[in-house]
């Protein structure tokens, strides 16, 4: 070979060369039966396992889910159930027993589970100001928390309707007659409590109007460390959701009888929703959701399945 | 003033330098087909020399020398039969008042400013009468190389070819035969203004009787065509039918009257050639069988002539080349030489429509997963308008996280590399069926953007309904979000390999690309906050989503669930319903998948110039028939002449070699 010719094999194989004369080295799959085949029986044999072992961790997992919301309205009051709650003069106390049906190590988790609750609503999710649960008293941007935003002509903080329906039912749990110290420490997100509700921000003019929507804040608190309200505004994506309330850091064993004291103070009955109180432990993959595990074992059997019928029907057809 | 080195014969091959004066030069244009010239002697005497096509110049010709004028006519069939363009010489010597008198209109026709063109022939034709013949000239004009093969593959695509040339009929069949399109088997139907009956009425020389003659003579021989047609497609096995039709005869034929008759007819034949055809005739039937037939149509072309004709279709191409760069200046594609075309059909025109449909494809498919996921978080909002995503997600998803792979695939992909589509051309017909992009396969996969996208909200929103983690706390309405926007993204891309059909480096790279990419991007939008925040931003969401078990269990769930459907569909439908392309695919998998070089050219530069030239004489095609396209594979013009006469000369081998080895000029148009 010349000089020349040497030449114009270099150009040949350059990539450039390559790129413009569309000879880019490709692999070029053709998925033939076999492929088909492999690649789900894989995906069966990968699958199969983790759904169990998620199931696993699923079905190791104890809840108690209780609901109260009917069964706390003392019989006169049944009828109109509105107007019991919001009337102030009548008490809200209100008790309910239930036993451990398994064996449930420490830390349990209690969360409050509330139904038909859109807080994904638009306009309940954009009526909040974190600039203001950032930095207090601030002017801009406030527009937002329209119509909870100034009352008497004072700002309130922390504003917005999310704030402003924040859930106030509280627990209290007896055990054997002792009573079980529930922990309300850390119960939010940590960056949440350390990066978006300010250290120095305080409740100010908070459910002062007519309509009181729900809880009260004390206005000596300041706001990064309101945790029932942090975790109130992590609004969630369904409408059935439910919220950490606190812990307890003690065993439950089997059959031990359980009595909780609560104030029904929480408005759910005008627009029908239910409210729940829910004790659950917790496994590495979190709380007690079999979708995943079964999905994942669905996901796997079907596809070995398919594989074993795709073979079956190419060995039928005999095509080349 | 020219001068002219004669060597006459009495002067025993002595050669001098004469002078001859140009008075007026009456130029070439393709509606008069002729040109002239006027010159003065050194002896005073003035002669006018015509040359141009033979009809147009036995018209002027005078009486007397009918005897000359028979035989050259002979000999010009003799020539058209044989492939060669044919012209004709005369001239007529003009007595000077005559020519001073002519002389005063041609300035004046020269100098006017409206209708020039008109005025300068109608002068012409004052001067250019009474000629007397000189002889006739033949030319050969060597078709390109390849281009009967190209000519066959792209019939066998499916595409019908039509000729039309400006040359003689005889010519013109002979071209068609070279180039396979006419062969002995086939049916032909001739509809020419040459025969004896017209040329009777031509001879009497009264314009309207001549008209209507040849009207009447064109519709009896297309109904008597179309008549006899449909006998030939009863049998399958039956031969195929051409049509071959004149230039004047189109005239008559082109008319609305007639035009359906045409269409008709020609549209049954698997080839038509049209000879003596003006470039504005060119166009017209270029446009008849645009409009009438409906069908795509694409002209190819090389010289002035032929530019109405790639203009009027709907794709025009001009060959660039000797003649100039007028076709390729009017056309939308330039080729260098006419095989090309076939590259361009089968090879990029084919790749274009499967890029195409799948770029097309993917595009609707992708957004609308995206976007019947938000459609069904609107059920779970109280049809409030919530959005599920983030505006920035939403507004970034076609632009940075799914955009670039679908630019690559568009730009490499190849069902079958370029040696295999020109070995395979009946897969072109799948373009022309529009098979890739019909409303099934638009129905199909919408079916399975709906499910994804079922698949991307239930699953995500399910699973995350309780904890998140061991630590107990719950997930808002943005950490479910994110979840199912980077199950949407890593699916989405992920799909695209799948529908590829040759995966090039590029393609790992923009899929990874633009997964990282995504990550990238999350990472540094949920890691700042900045004034410009709006509510509820997604500070620090994918950190916490990242250091859950929850976030891997279902990235690794939720793609899969989704592509098994669209996987299913896949190995079944190339398994038992398989498109043709596939097959092809299936049976030259194992060939050796090298850097596909032009073969033919790597091997001529490795010959040396002997083994050049046997291969190339190997490479000439016997005489089989009449029509066997002689004089474009002939070696030496010597030869034919000579068994002319009866004589016979053996072709001289460097001519053999220097033709089979040179690329020239023209081709048929």
């Amino acid at each position: 070979m010349t000089d020349t010719d040497r030449g114009t094999q270099r150009d040949r194989d350059s990539a450039f060369y390559l790129f413009t004369q569309q000879n880019l080295p490709a692999c070029k799959p053709v998925l033939t039966p076999e492929w088909v085949f492999m690649t789900f029986l894989f995906i069966g044999f990968i699958f199969i396992p983790v759904g169990l072992v998620t199931l696993r961790a699923s079905h190791s997992v104890v809840e108690i889910v209780e609901r109260y919301d009917i069964g706390c309205v003392p019989e006169p009051f049944r009828i109109n159930k509105v107007s019991y709650i919001q009337d102030d003069s009548i008490p809200k106390n209100c008790s309910l027993s239930f036993k451990v049906p398994k064996y449930m190590k420490a830390p349990i988790y209690i969360y409050y589970q509330l139904d038909n609750y859109y807080q994904n609503h638009r306009r309940y999710v954009k009526s909040r100001s974190d600039k203001q649960l950032l930095h207090g008293q601030n002017q801009h941007g406030i527009s937002s928390c329209q119509p909870v935003e100034v009352n008497n002509d004072r700002p309130i903080i922390p504003c917005g309707l999310i704030a402003w329906s924040l859930f106030n039912d509280t627990f209290t749990f007896i055990r054997n007659r002792a009573e079980l110290k529930v922990n309300r420490k850390n119960i939010a997100w940590k960056s949440d409590r350390e990066h978006k509700f300010g250290k120095n921000v305080y409740p100010f003019n908070f459910q002062n109007g007519t309509l009181i929507g729900g809880g009260k804040l004390n206005p000596r608190i300041p706001l990064s460390d309101q945790e029932d309200l942090i975790v109130w505004m992590r609004t969630s994506a369904l409408p059935s959701f439910r919220k950490l309330y606190g812990r307890i850091e003690k065993d439950l064993d089997v059959d031990d009888v359980v009595v909780v004291h609560l104030m029904n103070n929480y408005n759910t009955y005008s627009f029908g929703g239910k409210k729940k109180l829910v004790l659950s432990t917790t496994s590495w993959l979190g709380g007690k959701n079999d979708f995943l595990g079964l999905a994942y074992v669905f996901i796997g059997s079907s596809s070995v399945t398919i594989a074993v019928v795709f073979t079956l029907l190419h060995l039928l057809s005999q095509r080349h | 003033m020219i001068y002219v080195r004669e060597s006459h014969v009495e002067k025993m091959g002595k050669t001098q330098d004469v002078s001859y004066e140009i008075l007026n030069v009456l130029e070439f244009n393709s509606t008069r087909k002729r040109q002239s010239v006027v010159c003065r002697y050194p002896d005073g005497r003035l002669v006018l020399y015509c040359k141009g096509a033979d009809t147009v110049i036995y018209e002027r010709l005078g009486t007397g020398n009918d005897d000359l004028n028979k035989v050259t006519r002979v000999h010009l069939e003799q020539f058209g039969s044989a492939g060669l363009r044919t012209l004709c010489l005369a001239y007529r010597d003009l007595a000077p008042d005559l020519y001073e008198s002519w002389n005063e209109k041609f300035i004046t026709a020269k100098s006017s400013l409206r209708d020039r063109e008109k005025r300068l022939d109608e002068v012409a034709e004052l001067i250019e009468k009474e000629l007397i013949l000189i002889g006739a000239t033949a030319i050969e004009d060597k078709l390109q190389e390849g281009v009967p093969n190209c000519i066959q593959t792209l019939s066998r695509a499916g595409i019908k070819i039509w000729v039309l040339t400006g040359d003689k009929i005889e010519t013109a069949i002979n071209i068609a035969y070279a180039c396979n399109l006419l062969n002995n088997e086939m049916k032909q139907f001739i509809i020419s203004s040459e025969t004896d009956a017209i040329r009777e009425v031509e001879e009497r020389g009264d314009q309207t009787e001549i008209a209507r003659f040849m009207k009447e003579e064109v519709k009896k021989q297309l109904k008597q065509f179309l008549d006899e047609a449909p006998q030939y497609f009863c049998s399958p096995s039956g031969p195929k039918l051409a049509l071959v039709i004149d230039g004047k005869c189109l005239m008559y034929a082109l008319e609305p009257s007639l035009r359906i008759m045409l269409l008709t007819l020609s549209l049954n034949c698997s080839s038509v050639v049209c000879c003596r055809v003006s470039p504005l005739q060119k166009a017209q039937v270029t446009s008849l069988v645009k409009k009438g037939a409906r069908k795509i149509t694409l002209s190819i072309g090389d010289g002035a002539n032929d530019v109405s004709m790639i203009q009027a279709a709907h794709i025009g191409i001009g060959i660039s080349g000797l003649e100039g760069m007028q076709a390729v200046m009017a056309s939308d594609f330039a080729i260098a030489q006419f095989r090309f075309l076939e590259d361009l059909l089968l090879v990029h025109g084919r790749w274009s429509y499967i890029r195409l449909c799948k770029v097309v494809m993917y595009f609707f498919y992708k957004n609308l997963a995206f976007t019947l996921t938000q459609f069904w978080f609107t059920f779970g909002t109280g049809f409030s308008g919530q959005r599920f995503y983030d505006d920035w997600f939403q507004s970034l998803y076609n632009v940075i996280f799914t955009a670039l792979p679908v630019v690559i695939v568009g730009l490499f992909d190849q069902d079958i590399s370029s040696s295999l589509s020109k070995k395979y051309p009946e897969l072109y017909k799948e373009g022309v069926r529009n098979m890739f992009f019909n409303r099934r396969i638009v129905a199909i996969w919408a079916c399975f953007a709906v499910y994804q996208s079922l698949v991307f909200f239930y699953f995500v929103s399910l699973s995350s309904s309780t904890s998140r983690d061991s630590d107990g706390k719950m997930f808002g309405l943005w950490d479910v979000s994110t979840m199912a926007f980077t199950c949407v993204v890593v699916t989405v891309n992920l799909r695209l390999l799948m529908m590829c059909n040759s995966i090039t480096r590029w393609h790992y790279i923009s899929v990874g690309g633009s997964i990282i990419v995504w990550f990238v991007f999350i990472f540094v939008y949920s890691g700042i906050m900045t004034r410009f925040d709006r509510n509820d931003n997604m500070f620090w969401v994918i950190y916490v989503l990242m250091s859950t078990s929850y976030f891997y269990v279902t990235l690794l769930l939720v793609p899969v669930a989704a592509l098994l459907g669209d996987f299913l569909y896949l190995g079944v439908q190339r398994w038992f319903f398989p498109y043709d392309y596939q097959i092809v695919q299936e049976s030259h998998k194992d060939d050796a998948d090298s850097i596909n070089t032009p073969d033919s050219e790597e091997t001529k530069e490795h010959l040396t110039p002997d083994e050049a030239r046997s291969n190339a004489i190997s490479q000439l095609p016997k005489e089989v028939s009449k029509h066997s396209g002689f004089a474009f594979d002939s070696p030496g013009y010597e030869s034919f002449f000579a068994t002319q006469f009866g004589k016979y000369v053996p072709p001289k081998a460097w001519d053999v070699a220097r033709r089979a080895s040179m690329k020239s000029k023209s081709k048929p148009k």
